[in-house]
């Protein structure tokens, strides 16, 4: 558009104020409606006198029946209105995995082994490019089987893994909390690549001890996304019965997925896959409000398994010699793009304040009647939430989100530093995305946060979390001997 | 002022009370509609799987399969027909398509893919034809199958086949043994009370051909010899208006798991033996296990489902008992006080684990040859086909039509963790469907 650069600036400044004006009224419109009618009412009133009213009141002869009647009717609306309400379903705490030092894999570790392992020279090649340009760190951790050369994974080293992990987080959030195991009453596990039998759920029920009449579910291949849909399923068991907790169990077991072949699209998440857990404590007993630091406002399932290239992005298959992998498309991308759309035009209006939707809604019919030319307005999803927890599956992802969604820097920094710190940890890096919020000192009563979750199928889901009260730093967690190292910088390319 | 603080104070009194009671009675009813809103569970149909005759897996062609693996001596061999002769099934059972053309050893992801898919495809197919309601309208899916999860999860599988709503729950369990079909049942249960008219499909089956056992231990041949290719497909809902297309509608599920207990937890288990084999482990402990987890569910279950003279009956039989007991000698006392679980329920669908199991539960629930007849026939025609055993013996007692209005049905299984879980049913209307048995039920019970 041609146009002296300084105008336009001031036009758009001028703009900016306009809008924001626009934006406070319609937000704030049944308050803005209701004073004129509060004045009204209240110059009346003074006008008026306190004689008169003293009159008015007795002249309605209102009698004890009367007055008791109507005293109940309020109350007892009151009440079912109340009652009739979902519970609300609290997050008491939650724990991360730190996995230990002596699981550190640097660059040089990956390389050395990888090179040791794979006798192809264009796959080594393949894989150093792909982690140069990562985002991971030095200091993201693969389990003690996959330090073999070559890597170990048997059904007991994939379940010393799982206990590894998983009971490292649950006494973390016991120490934390207080919680008596006995006291649990259901519990949700998802772990995508291990399932054995009997299942994980049933494993920390024999370690922990647990009651017989629990309610357990152990969800698995359910990919990435799996984290959010134990949330899920785990806030449904809570609205049916009051006065419970639910723990829920987020992870992935690295050791049986090694992939042993040559494919490139599936030598993939050797690269990214690290190890990690997460263990969450939701509620929904009225003592833990309290207590508890976050509050589910709502969850959002998006499942695109129906178009092909959707379902096909990220597949388990044997490529020609029979080694089994997952493997990842080219339009991976593409349908993240496309099934964050479909989410975002269900939460929108579930978040979106009303002057965002509205702008939504007609640019869009100026689109359809008027200019189909005209750019789509994208929702300005920064006025809903403070902060945001991408899924860290890869450099590209976050990426595309911050484009998509036009975030800055600073709201997509938590899903940086995660996958730089601790690699791509599947279901729970949303987890530790949060955490990493936490220590930096940057939750604050009255904030939400949104979780977006990726995974096979293809799904995408959301989270909305509303902060209950300000968390204090330090903050015990697996960011804590390493939180005021952070944020760093990470290069386009990290040479090896 | 005046003319309000003229009335009577008993009159005051008592309008405060009635007010009182008023609103207590409102709140309770209020309190009372609201937990039973969408409390109902329906299921609208179910479909048991029946392979292709190719796959009848018969003695003869087992015993091929046996004797392809060289690491097994002759006493070994022996021990795996002596097994499958002594645990009731007959030549008509089936097994997965890779152990009968020779690939058991070493089965590709298409061999279990295919296993799996030719089930689940099948019965959903007939389930949606059947019923008339489409993909499109499901809002919730389970599948659960223990051995086997592939990435896509089954379920995403059945999304991207039948094309179903993007805003569709999908769940896929997996992990959790012969008993997950309550499990599942469970689940849905609790979506349907937080959302109305929600219809929701699950699909129970086990995975054969990835987990077919090489190796020498005998605790881990059992697996291989039990086990055998089945599965079922059943549609739910809590929607009142599907009610006419219904046939039952749940009444109770208890779940009892006693994983606490090492040695449940450890009595069936999938683990590596000294060679590094992946086979399923069953231990000498199992049975009792098993009763002990079947008593902790009884517990919980009677009296949900005992009418109360039989429960008033059983206290006052377990007092007379217990005076009995303190007055005579030890070599008298000993026996149990048993409840008659056939006042409260008229059919029983017990879990096929085995001749021996359904005999013990049986005995222990109090129950004559009718009642086990359809458990035994089951495992005679079918074998043991995990989780979805279960609605085979619901469809031979369909088959033979004695499956009457207003009948409860207890559904009964045990599995990996220790777990024992039950749900009760009542019967709609008539039931008349063959389903699966509809070419052999003519054939059942076979002349001794």
């Amino acid at each position: 558009m041609p146009g002296a650069p300084l105008p336009e600036f001031s036009s758009s400044v001028r703009l900016k104020y306009v809008k924001l004006g626009y934006q406070h009224l319609v937000d704030n419109f049944a308050t803005f409606l209701s004073i004129p009618v509060m004045v009204a009412v209240g110059l009346e009133l003074v006008r008026r006198g306190p004689q008169e009213m003293v009159g008015l009141w007795r002249a309605l002869e209102l009698d004890v029946i009367h007055i008791l009647c109507s005293v109940f009717v309020i109350v007892f609306v009151a009440t079912a209105y109340f009652m009739s309400r979902p519970r609300p379903v609290y997050l008491v705490e939650y724990a991360c995995f730190k996995p230990p030092s002596n699981c550190r894999v640097p660059f040089s570790t990956f390389m050395e082994h990888t090179r040791l392992i794979n006798s192809d020279e264009k796959s080594v090649q393949f894989q150093m490019r792909i982690l140069e340009r990562s985002g991971l760190g030095e200091e993201t951790c693969l389990p003690p089987a996959n330090h073999y050369i070559p890597p170990h994974p048997t059904m007991e080293a994939s379940r010393a893994e799982a206990q590894l992990v998983i009971f490292s987080a649950i006494d973390d959030l016991i120490r934390k909390t207080g919680l008596k195991p006995k006291d649990i009453d259901i519990l949700v596990v998802n772990c995508s690549l291990f399932s054995p039998t009997p299942s994980l759920s049933a494993m920390i029920i024999n370690k922990y001890k647990l009651r017989s009449n629990i309610r357990s579910f152990n969800l698995s291949g359910m990919g990435c996304s799996a984290g959010l849909i134990s949330i899920d399923l785990a806030r449904d068991l809570l609205q049916v019965h009051p006065g419970s907790n639910a723990l829920v169990i987020s992870t992935e077991i690295i050791t049986p997925n090694f992939y042993a072949g040559n494919q490139r699209a599936m030598l993939l998440p050797n690269c990214l896959f690290r190890m990690g857990a997460a263990a969450i404590l939701l509620s929904n007993r009225r003592r833990d409000a309290g207590r508890a630091k976050y509050r589910l406002v709502h969850v959002v399932r998006t499942h695109k398994g129906a178009d092909d290239r959707a379902y096909r992005c990220v597949y388990e298959e044997e490529d020609a010699e029979g080694h089994t992998g997952i493997s990842l498309s080219k339009d991976l991308m593409a349908i993240a793009g496309e099934a964050l759309k479909s989410n975002i035009t269900t939460i929108g209006p579930l978040v979106l304040p009303m002057s965002e939707q509205l702008l939504f809604f007609l640019t869009l019919v100026a689109r359809k009647l008027i200019n189909p030319k005209r750019k789509p307005y994208i929702p300005d999803f920064k006025k809903a939430f403070e902060h945001f927890c991408i899924h860290a599956g890869g450099r590209a992802v976050i990426d595309e989100l911050q484009k998509n969604l036009e975030l800055s820097a600073e709201h997509v920094e938590a899903s940086r530093m995660t996958l730089h710190r601790f690699g791509n940890t599947s279901s729970s890096s949303l987890w530790y995305e949060l955490n990493y919020i936490e220590s930096k000192g940057r939750m604050r009563r009255g904030d939400r946060v949104w979780q977006i979750g990726f995974g096979s199928g293809f799904k995408c889901n959301s989270a909305v979390w509303k902060c209950l009260r300000s968390v204090r730093t330090p903050v015990d967690g697996p960011w804590s001997d390493c939180i005021l190292r952070y944020p760093v910088h990470i290069p386009e390319v990290v040479k090896l | 002022m005046h003319t309000v603080l003229s009335v009577d104070a008993m009159e005051l009194l008592w309008t405060i009370a009635t007010v009182l009671f008023l609103y207590s009675s409102l709140s309770f009813l209020w309190k009372a509609f609201d937990c039973r809103r969408n409390q109902n569970c329906y299921l609208v149909d179910y479909v048991c799987y029946k392979p292709s005759d190719d796959r009848k897996l018969s003695t003869e062609l087992y015993s091929d399969v046996i004797k392809r693996n060289k690491r097994l001596s002759m006493p070994d061999y022996k021990f795996h027909l002596k097994v499958v002769v002594n645990f009731g099934i007959s030549e008509e059972t089936y097994g997965p398509r890779s152990i009968i053309e020779g690939r058991e050893e070493s089965p590709t992801l298409d061999d279990c893919d295919d296993e799996v898919d030719d089930c689940m495809y099948s019965t959903l197919d007939e389930l949606f034809r059947r019923t008339g309601i489409s993909s499109g309208d499901v809002d919730v899916l389970v599948v659960n199958i223990s051995m086997f999860t592939p990435d896509p999860s089954l379920t995403s599988r059945i999304v991207n086949r039948d094309k179903m709503r993007e805003d569709v729950k999908t769940f896929n369990l997996s992990g959790m043994g012969c008993s997950a079909s309550p499990i599942a049942n469970d689940l849905v249960n609790n979506v349907f009370k937080t959302r109305k008219r929600t219809l929701a499909v699950v699909i129970t089956s086990e995975s054969i051909a990835p987990n077919w056992y090489c190796g020498t231990d005998k605790s881990m041949m059992l697996g291989n010899s039990l086990f055998r290719s089945g599965g079922c497909s059943f549609m739910l809902t809590n929607d009142p208006s599907l009610k006419h297309l219904a046939k039952m509608s749940l009444k109770c599920l208890v779940r009892a798991h006693s994983g606490a207990n090492d040695d449940a937890y450890s009595c069936a288990m999938q683990k590596e033996d000294t060679d590094g084999r992946v086979g399923f482990h069953l231990s000498k402990s199992l049975p009792k296990v098993a009763v002990r987890a079947f008593t902790e569910n009884l517990q919980t279950l009677a009296p949900n489902v005992l009418p109360v003279g039989e429960l008033a009956l059983y206290v006052i039989r377990g007092l007379r008992h217990r005076l009995r007991r303190s007055k005579e000698t030890k070599a008298d006392a000993g026996t149990a006080v048993r409840v008659n679980f056939k006042s409260g329920v008229e059919h029983f669908c017990l879990h096929t684990g085995g001749a021996a199991v359904i005999d013990a539960v049986g005995s222990a629930l109090g129950l004559n040859k009718y009642d086990v007849e359809p458990a035994r026939m089951t495992l005679h025609r079918w074998g043991n086909t995990s989780a979805s055993s279960l609605w085979y013996v619901l469809s031979y007692m369909e088959a033979k039509k004695r499956l009457r209005r207003k009948d409860r049905v207890l559904m009964l299984s045990f599995g990996a963790g220790f777990k024992c879980n039950s749900y009760l049913w009542e019967v709609l209307r008539d039931l008349e469907d063959g389903g699966a048995w509809e070419d052999c039920i003519e054939a059942y019970p076979p002349n001794p």
